[in-house]
């Protein structure tokens, strides 16, 4: 058991929930999602979003479209589907579940 | 002053310095292998491609400046490498933990001449690779090309290291001694604790526990030894594979003539298809050889790739592969068995020749009978298995000769006569016949001597059809024969009224008396 380890396991369950949450609502590019993710401390190589990003586009929660830009070549801008929304909703659910139970057992110990 | 290459990334077209694309390439290799190259991967990578595009375009701008290798690394830091992906993620195989993998075999595709073996290889044992190509270069020469036959087969047996996880193995923990008695100490170590749970349960709760933990405990042992010994069994198969199939290519190679001039380690006495061309019609030697190679070789490779597979251990899924060659196996098998076929009618029906000589020599009471020398006895005598047939080699090549019989017995005239009977199998009963003209053997008279010759020879053909010279010398009552002591050598069953075993019978005098051959005492 290493502390890495369980960061990284931490983070990686957190991570899915933080890109839906990014692209609720607007769709964004893959460098904006970078941006917003690398702010927030979330990645620390980009590598890790694009994987993320084809799995959960072919598991139906996101999906894509091209569009032109003024700088260079057309961009994929990813967006959420219905079937994305909604999950995003239960893992909001599931995470402020998750919130709690950590905040009552700090709560609890005090 | 440096090179620059103009590169494509995802529809933008960049310029970039050679050692600043040599990093790139092997990065984005690197990134190929870790993400597989299926749908996904694919996606992936093109993604992660217009992403690199987009960061070298907004350094370019548009006064067209070269990427620089200081930019390529800056790149890679963002976006990561393969083993930044794996610790982002916390897989389970962190870079600690891949270090410990045990050591597979696998081809390396990046330090690859041919197939990549030696590069795989040499990360396997930790050598340089150049060592082990050198060295299989030699042995290519030593042993006539059957190091380039393992080589084949190790390309074919060994999967490429392809993803990243591969690479990791193939230079994981290494399989020195070391690494190996560590290994089989921890295994020690569990049979220990097994044991010992197992007496602890043995003392404090008998029943079916304890059943539970002498499984336990015969279940490791058992366990340690089988590893151990599917590793001398492999090196032991490996072993006979190799030889094996050495001995066949060379024995099957040197016999034909344009490369028997090859240095050798290990040379055959026994030419094989030179061998065959005694009993096969010459077109079918050449096929019957190659699938008579086919037969015993495959089963040499398998037990060669099952050797080599249990001392490595490495994965490999060749199906196809062994399903090909087990379906070749099975029609060389049927194609010899239809050849042995057609060959067996060759020794169908038999078929004689006697030829009579009256020995004209009135005066004589007594016939010399001797052997002459036999003039191959000091040439190299060839391994053969057939009854009273030898081969010599007799400067190069290789004589076939048959053993004559000899018998005596009583004359219906009151001359000596010698009757030599050839004998000799043929497809049809002319063949055969013809076959027996063939037959040459000699014996020569020199008064009331007589000279055996120890050997007959097939022929001009040169094809065994089991072919049988039989002498017989015909005896007129009352005069007598001295079989010389060299005669033992050819003479066969001799009916005499003393029932004297043949070896006991040279050196003396017999005389043909009406109740038969009887030894004469008084000579």
């Amino acid at each position: 058991m290493k502390i890495e380890n369980t960061k990284a396991q931490m983070r990686k369950g957190v991570l899915e929930y933080c890109i839906l949450l990014v692209l609720d609502g607007k769709p964004l590019y893959a460098s904006d999602i970078i941006e917003a993710l690398k702010a927030a401390k979330m990645i620390v190589v980009e590598g890790t979003l694009y994987p993320l990003l084809t799995r959960l586009k072919n598991a139906g929660y996101l999906a894509y479209r091209w569009e032109e830009s003024t700088q260079g070549p057309p961009r994929k801008y990813y967006e959420l589907t219905e079937v994305g929304r909604n999950f995003l909703g239960e893992l909001e659910e599931s995470w402020s579940e998750l919130v709690d139970a950590v905040a009552t057992i700090k709560t609890n110990n005090t | 002053m440096k090179k620059t290459f103009t590169i494509n990334i995802s529809g933008t077209i960049f310029h970039i310095e050679e050692d600043a694309y040599e990093v790139l390439q092997k990065y984005l290799i690197n990134l190929k292998n870790h993400f597989g190259t299926d749908d996904e991967g694919k996606e992936i990578i093109a993604d992660i491609e217009a992403r690199i595009a987009e960061i070298f375009s907004a350094k370019t701008g548009d006064d067209k400046k070269v990427i620089t290798v200081e930019w390529v690394d800056e790149v890679i830091k963002t976006m990561g490498t393969p083993e930044d992906f794996a610790e982002e993620e916390g897989e389970e195989e962190s870079i600690e933990s891949e270090a410990k993998r045990k050591r597979r075999l696998y081809r390396d595709p990046d330090h690859r001449v041919l197939g990549g073996v030696c590069g795989g290889l040499g990360a396997y044992f930790n050598m340089d690779p150049v060592i082990l190509r050198i060295i299989f270069a030699v042995l290519f020469f030593v042993t006539s090309g059957a190091a380039l036959l393992a080589y084949l087969i190790l390309w074919i047996a060994v999967p490429k290291a392809v993803n990243t996880a591969q690479r990791l193995e193939m230079r994981g923990q290494e399989a020195t001694v070391k690494n190996i008695e560590k290994s089989i100490k921890e295994e020690v170590k569990e049979v220990k604790e097994s044991y010992k749970k197992f007496k602890e349960s043995d003392t404090y709760s008998k029943g079916k526990k304890s059943v539970e933990g002498a499984g336990d405990v015969v279940y490791n042992i058992f366990k340690v030894l089988l590893k151990v010994l599917v590793i001398i069994l492999g090196i032991l198969l490996v072993i006979t594979g190799f030889f094996g199939l050495l001995g066949l290519i060379s024995s099957m190679v040197i016999g034909q003539s344009f490369v028997s001039g090859w240095p050798l380690l290990w040379s055959p006495e026994v030419h094989v298809p030179d061998f065959l061309n005694y009993f096969v019609e010459p077109g079918t030697v050449t096929l019957g050889m190659i699938l008579v190679g086919i037969l015993t070789g495959i089963p040499l490779l398998a037990v060669l790739y099952l050797g080599t597979k249990m001392v490595f251990r490495y994965k490999s899924n060749n199906t196809a592969i062994i399903l090909s060659m087990l379906g070749i196996w099975f029609i060389s098998l049927i194609a010899l068995l239809v050849i042995s076929g057609t060959q067996i009618k060759h020794y169908k029906d038999r078929s004689s020749i006697t030829n009579s000589q009256v020995i004209s020599c009135d005066s004589c009471q007594t016939l010399y009978l001797n052997v002459a020398e036999n003039k191959y006895e000091d040439y190299a005598e060839l391994d053969w298995d057939i009854k009273d047939f030898n081969v010599y080699m007799v400067d190069g090549e290789e004589v076939f000769v048959g053993k004559p019989e000899l018998d005596v017995v009583r004359s219906s005239t009151d001359d000596f006569v010698i009757n030599v009977k050839y004998v000799s199998r043929g497809k049809s009963r002319e063949d055969a016949k013809e076959n027996c003209k063939e037959i040459e053997y000699q014996f020569n008279q020199t008064d009331s001597t007589l000279v055996f010759d120890p050997y007959f020879f097939l022929g001009g053909k040169e094809k065994w059809r089991n072919q049988e010279v039989y002498i017989t010398v015909k005896v007129p009552e009352g005069k007598a024969i001295f079989l010389n002591d060299d005669m033992d050598e050819i003479i066969h069953d001799i009916e005499n009224v003393s029932n004297t075993w043949d070896g006991d019978m040279v050196g003396k005098y017999w005389v043909m008396k009406p109740e038969g051959l009887t030894l004469k005492e008084n000579n």
